[in-house]
């Protein structure tokens, strides 16, 4: 079994069955946060709650890579997903055989393999079209 | 040498106007071998001669400069003869030349100094970003993601298809024109005219941005020397004064909810405007930051230069190509010109001079008389993309 090491601690759950994204919200204004903050950007109210986003959202807007960024090799498709809780992801995006990205198409978050690095498997967060 | 601020009876300093009496440019391409202080020497030369200034005139200078940056200002002017005075160095994306110039306004219109000189200068060759897509800072949460300049401008385009009934044709005109107008430029990088389809047929970047729709990565140089009316007429008849210096940081991501449109971009304009006393019909022309064709189209309505949401049905029009109502990007812009990043700031400026004095060339835009210079960069995760922006305006 090969290791699997999160990309960014604390801000998705590998094996959650509730949730992925791991968010955060005011209690004073409940603006919502992801990733999380430390304190409220907009009302500076101090005291956050965990909010876990919702799985799925809408395609706000999407590019083929054609070059090599970071740790990706081309081509790669990232993306805009724009959330219930009013928040809006970037992240990889991973295709589905006939289902093109459209603007406005419901997506649903997963976790997979970004890269390897030394034997290890580095997991993040991707988008890929609700089937 | 140093002078105290000049204060009203309240106290507050009083604001003294400014002139740009010289500018100067380096060659602009891919030049591994040669230095960043090489290159930067090189316009701060051309710039004293375009003044004839003595370089010992020169009271405060301010280099910008973003990768590997490293007493930049200093290693530049000893090259030149230039020592023993004030220099400072910023960093501020692609906004870092604009905020060297911005800087040294500043210093002469308070009144601490006389003269001074603002410095851009990047070697993009030797930077460790050589040949790669702009990322954002390192450990930028997007950064790890994919996340490029390329990326974000490819996805700004997607939503100008969708929402502007934008085409891809529409983002090669852009270069189309930027390339036309960079072949009337002898310091331009390509001088050379593509087809609309040349650019559409071009390498694929980031979908839909092809190659020729990207600004190179380039090495170069450009310097301004800025200095207060009384020392300007000593210099020349005919000063080119600042009449407007706006710099604004833009605000958190999510409170932006068309990533189209430019908060930032929007407000600094406003408040360029109002500081110059002057209405978007006024200026004569524009340099800004085309580093990807299809945001040019979109800086049209931050810039007011068309009614909000007409900037294609501008560039469609043909106002802003050399000999239309508002030429944008004379030069060549930094599609045709490449992009040294924190020398493009300077150039902007230094270009709006030329028209300005009527020294422009085959590119002069007739009878200017008052001209914008605009820069945007940044790329930072939880803020609006374009993060710094600056403006510039300048009349004679």
């Amino acid at each position: 079994m090969v290791d699997r090491v999160p990309f960014k601690e604390g801000i998705f759950s590998a094996d959650a069955g509730n949730g992925i994204l791991l968010g955060n919200k005011c209690a004073s204004c409940g603006r919502i946060y992801f990733p999380p903050t430390d304190f409220c950007l907009d009302c500076f109210g101090k005291a956050m709650e965990e909010a876990v986003l919702s799985r799925c959202g809408k395609l706000y807007s999407y590019t083929r890579c054609h070059m090599p960024a970071g740790r990706f090799q081309p081509p790669f498709f990232v993306g805009l997903v724009d959330m219930p809780e009013g928040v809006r992801v970037f992240a990889p995006l991973k295709t589905v055989a006939g289902r093109p990205f459209q603007i406005g198409m419901d997506m649903e978050v997963k976790i997979a393999e970004l890269w390897r690095e030394n034997d290890k498997q580095v997991i993040g967060y991707v988008f890929k079209p609700v089937k | 040498m140093f002078l105290n601020p000049l204060n009203n009876e309240e106290g507050r300093i009083l604001m003294r106007e400014v002139a740009v009496i010289g500018v100067g440019q380096s060659v602009f391409g891919k030049f591994p071998g040669r230095s960043a202080a090489s290159l930067g020497g090189e316009a701060v030369a051309a710039a004293l001669k375009d003044c004839g200034m003595h370089p010992k005139d020169i009271q405060v200078a301010y280099a910008a400069r973003a990768y590997d940056a490293n007493c930049t200002a200093q290693a530049v002017l000893k090259e030149v003869g230039i020592t023993a005075l004030e220099m400072v160095n910023v960093e501020n994306a692609c906004a870092g030349g604009a905020t060297a110039f911005r800087e040294v306004w500043k210093e002469i219109a308070c009144g601490r100094y006389d003269t001074g000189i603002a410095i851009g200068v990047e070697s993009m060759t030797t930077s460790p970003i050589a040949g790669k897509l702009i990322p954002p800072e390192k450990d930028d949460l997007d950064g790890y993601l994919g996340m490029t300049m390329p990326a974000m401008f490819g996805m700004v385009a997607r939503r100008q298809m969708e929402e502007h009934g934008a085409t891809a044709e529409d983002f090669a005109m852009v270069s189309v024109k930027n390339h036309q107008h960079g072949c009337l430029n002898p310091q331009a990088q390509y001088r050379k005219e593509f087809t609309v389809e040349e650019i559409l047929n071009s390498r694929l970047i980031s979908d839909p941005i092809t190659l020729l729709m990207c600004c190179p990565n380039t090495d170069g140089a450009a310097a301004a020397i800025l200095c207060s009316m009384d020392v300007a007429r000593k210099y020349t008849a005919r000063p080119v004064k600042v009449i407007a210096s706006t710099l604004l940081t833009g605000d958190y991501k999510y409170l932006q909810k068309d990533i189209c449109a430019s908060p930032v971009g929007v407000k600094v304009a406003q408040m360029a405007y109002e500081m110059a006393g002057c209405e978007p019909k006024d200026i004569d022309l524009v340099e800004m930051h085309d580093a990807f064709a299809n945001e040019e189209i979109l800086r049209y309505e931050d810039l007011a230069l068309c009614a909000p949401g007409a900037g294609l049905q501008l560039l469609r029009s043909g106002a802003t190509k050399i000999g239309g109502r508002i030429p944008v990007n004379p030069s060549g812009g930094l599609l045709s010109l490449g992009h040294p990043l924190s020398a493009s700031g300077v150039r902007t400026v230094c270009e709006v001079v030329l028209h300005l004095r009527g020294q422009a060339g085959a590119r002069q835009t007739p009878n200017a008389r008052v001209g914008l210079a605009q820069m945007l960069g940044g790329l930072v995760t939880g803020l609006e993309h374009g993060v710094t922006a600056s403006i510039h305006i300048l009349a004679r």
